[in-house]
């Protein structure tokens, strides 16, 4: 290098600034950026948890409860009815109240698939709205 | 460049370096527009499926529940207690950020509503549970 620039300061037409450093610094970061990228997307689904200082929405009669129990089962309506059939449930109710939300309420040991799982259903039933709560 | 190739002194025969680093410029550029600094969880938990779940554009701290009620964040195993305080110091380094709560099928509903009543209160409303979209 230093010899190339002796060189370059011989003759007057070789006067381009010096590249090396710069390389030097942008591979560093192409590295650096390199090992930092992480390319994972997880998919989700929302749901809300009712702030603490209201209560679990007891007065809200309009919203459709939905409850699981620490066995898997799911009651709509005082009645245990399959994880499928859950989306009719919904649809159901929701063409009474439309703006109806709906609240789970799920007892602590209840397993999160059968939760997810009703989740979606609701979610196909045409309800965003979620609450998701728990009982002892 | 023609020019120089054909200069009459023969010292002057490096290789040209202007390609390579064109390229490592697009290369950097790329790295640095895609990286967004996931807090990967660091635990494999086996997630529901679910057939309306959809990708967030900014999940990127993610939380596991294992099945039996163990919590990672950051590839470390943590107690409930300190899922608030570390939530709190991540959310403060990046604000934007949104939590992914991944838990695991079988673990329990308790264990979930506990993380997330720990992650509102450190100030991060924004969160979603991770489901595998159904093929």
């Amino acid at each position: 290098m230093r010899k190339r620039r002796r060189a370059s300061g011989a003759d007057q037409e070789q006067t381009g600034i010096d590249l090396a450093p710069m390389l030097d610094f942008v591979t560093n970061l192409l590295i650096f950026f390199i090992i930092t990228a992480v390319f994972v997307k997880e998919a989700g689904l929302e749901v809300n948890r009712p702030t603490s200082f209201e209560q679990p929405q007891e007065e809200d009669s309009k919203s459709i409860q939905i409850q699981i129990l620490e066995n898997g089962e799911i009651w709509v309506d005082n009645r245990a009815v399959d994880v499928r059939a859950v989306r009719a449930n919904v649809e159901r109710m929701s063409a009474v109240n439309p703006d109806a939300g709906v609240l789970i309420l799920a007892q602590a040991r209840a397993p999160t698939g059968t939760l997810v799982d009703v989740v979606d259903q609701v979610h196909l039933g045409g309800i965003q709205n979620i609450t998701f709560s728990t009982t002892q | 460049m023609q020019s120089r190739r054909h200069a009459p002194e023969t010292e002057e025969t490096g290789i040209d370096l202007a390609p390579m680093l064109d390229f490592t410029t697009n290369l950097l550029i790329f790295f640095i527009i895609t990286t967004s600094f996931i807090k990967e969880a660091g635990t494999v938990v086996t997630k529901p499926t679910a057939e309306t779940a959809f990708g967030r554009e900014s999940g990127n701290l993610m939380i596991a529940i294992r099945d039996n009620g163990d919590i990672w964040i950051d590839r470390k195993r943590v107690e409930m207690r300190d899922v608030r305080p570390l939530m709190e110091r991540l959310h403060i380094e990046r604000p934007d950020d949104t939590v992914v709560i991944i838990a695991d099928k079988s673990s329990t509903s308790g264990v979930v509503a506990e993380v997330m009543d720990e992650v509102r209160l450190a100030g991060i409303q924004i969160m979603s549970i991770a489901a595998d979209p159904a093929s």
